[in-house]
């Protein structure tokens, strides 16, 4: 298991909250994907999540980006983008 | 024999759809559709996979050229297109990359051949050539397919169009966040373009800023075909959308309230369009002006044993309503909830009782059923369910449930239980499943 830095146990939070999960975001591994086998997260979500990140980070999340299905694929990917694209 | 033509009245050389910034023309589309049609294979039923709008229709086009139906699938889940592929055994499957189904042969969608001398004749079909079967949920488990003939589908579309004004004059482009595999994709999206000689964009746009890019990439006029949920989206995010003629909503009822934020924003008209597979799109109504819904020309309702049903010339029967209505008048109605078995989540409709035969149906699993929770006004309400299935872990349960059924209609969460609180006619009553919820809830918090 490898161990959350503290914006990732920020954004594990975070997808908690806005989706509504009946988990412990601890339980969120960093390299767990978030689509599909993983967290089962699906497009109604991904929608719901750039908002919140939108809100929180000021990143607004864009499919075409070229690193698009890497920005989604785990918890620690997404947290890469938005240190990358943060504006607040 | 009557026909209708693949396209309303276009100009050859005006825009068709737009990829990467670039037009593609109704020259060049007539082209395509006709070297297609002639590399596909003899067979009755296509599959249609391109996720690209346009490829998706040049396939579609190709096909009703060669007199073949195009199929549907309720879901892009690998089950459900194996499910379609079986039922319609000679069949093959359209794609664009290395996408294949299981069981059936493939042809690929070229890309860009075409030749620019090729005469752009536009093809007659025949008015009641099944040109696409759509599949809807239904309670016994299995899609129930819903043939659409092209006569069927050109009325739709022309009745749509002359509602919302529509004419080649107006030279607009559609870009729309709906997918082009089901109903109202299929309707406004290529249906009401092509018979109007507008033009759209080939994408799909899922993020507010994505749906800003597209709209940025095609001229002006726009038309923006959508759902609640993506307008929802662009509001809250205070999206700056390019200027915009109309945008068009579907899939789930639009709040008043959001309606107006999104007209005032984004400085344009919002309507909605009702409509269910069985039927097609049927009213419309622009959301800030008024609750009623307003029937499209030649369509009539009535009420007969308590039930709403309509009726329309390209319709061979009078046809159900699956939600509970009031009429005011033949042409008029409020709508005021969905029927109790179906179920909507973020647009995507399906039956509870479709649902409950999957679930069931899974190894292992002895008695399962699904609910749908109060809404709680904030996100998306999701379904849950109640599963006994000794032996097997929720992780097992819900892995089997993704080969079925679409990631939206997942449950969150799943509770594997002992049994399920059926009262003594072997009914589940919701009472009864919110107070087995609660029980659960009771336990996660006391660690057990």
């Amino acid at each position: 298991m490898s161990d959350k830095s503290s914006l990732e146990a920020e954004v594990a939070k975070l997808i908690v909250q806005t989706l509504n999960l009946k988990i412990d975001p601890v339980q969120i591994q960093p390299e767990q994907p978030l689509f599909g086998e993983g967290l089962g997260l699906d497009s109604i979500d991904a929608l719901e999540l750039s908002l919140a990140i939108s809100q929180s980070y000021g990143y607004q999340i864009r499919s075409d980006d070229s690193d698009a299905v890497a920005t989604f694929a785990s918890l620690r990917s997404l947290c890469k983008s938005i240190e990358k694209n943060r504006t607040k | 024999m009557n026909t209708a033509a693949l396209l309303g009245p276009c100009h050859p050389d005006r825009a068709l759809a737009w990829e990467n910034g670039h037009p593609i023309t109704y020259r060049r589309f007539l082209s395509e559709v006709a070297t297609l049609a002639d590399q596909l294979p003899e067979k009755p039923t296509v599959i249609n996979l391109a996720d690209n709008r346009y490829r998706f229709l040049v396939g579609l086009a190709a096909a009703l050229v060669r007199g073949q139906t195009t199929l549907l699938p309720p879901s892009r889940a690998p089950r459900a297109l194996v499910q379609i592929a079986r039922e319609y055994g000679n069949s093959y499957c359209l794609a664009v990359d290395q996408e294949t189904i299981e069981g059936l042969p493939t042809c690929h969608i070229p890309k860009g051949e075409w030749s620019a001398t090729q005469h752009a004749r536009v093809p007659q079909i025949p008015v009641d050539h099944t040109a696409v079967v759509a599949f809807t949920s239904g309670s016994t488990g299995s899609p129930r397919p819903n043939p659409k003939a092209w006569g069927s589908l050109v009325a739709v579309a022309r009745s749509t169009g002359a509602r919302l004004g529509l004419k080649a004059s107006n030279h607009l482009t559609v870009v729309a966040t709906v997918p082009h595999q089901h109903m109202y994709g299929l309707e406004a999206t290529i249906m009401l373009p092509i018979q109007h000689g507008m033009a759209f964009h080939v994408g799909r746009p899922l993020f507010p800023e994505d749906v800003r890019l597209a709209l940025t990439e095609v001229p002006s006029p726009r038309f923006l075909v959508t759902t609640p949920l993506h307008i929802r989206a662009c509001v809250t995010a205070c999206t700056r959308l390019p200027q915009m003629e109309c945008i068009l909503s579907a899939t789930a009822p639009l709040p008043i309230s959001l309606a107006k934020k999104a007209e005032t924003l984004f400085q344009t008209g919002v309507y909605e369009v009702y409509g269910f597979t069985e039927a097609g799109s049927l009213a419309t109504r622009r959301t800030v002006a008024d609750e009623t819904w307003h029937v499209l020309d030649g369509i009539t309702l009535h009420h007969e044993s308590g039930r709403c049903f309509l009726r329309a010339p390209y319709l061979p029967e009078p046809v159900l309503f699956p939600d509970l209505v009031s009429l005011q008048g033949p042409h008029r109605f409020v709508l005021h909830s969905r029927g109790a078995d179906l179920v909507n989540i973020g647009g995507h409709r399906i039956s509870l009782g479709d649902l409950n035969h999957k679930l069931n149906e899974i190894e292992g699993v002895q008695d399962g059923v699904f609910f749908l929770p109060d809404d709680t006004g904030t996100s998306v309400t999701r379904l849950m369910a109640f599963a006994v299935a000794p032996g097997k872990s929720t992780e097992q349960i819900l892995s089997a449930l993704r080969d079925v059924i679409d990631p939206v209609f997942l449950p969150r969460p799943l509770h594997v239980v002992p049994n399920l609180p059926r009262n003594e006619t072997g009914k589940l009553t919701r009472e009864a499943l919110l107070g087995l919820l609660r029980e659960r809830h009771g336990l996660d918090r006391h660690g057990a």
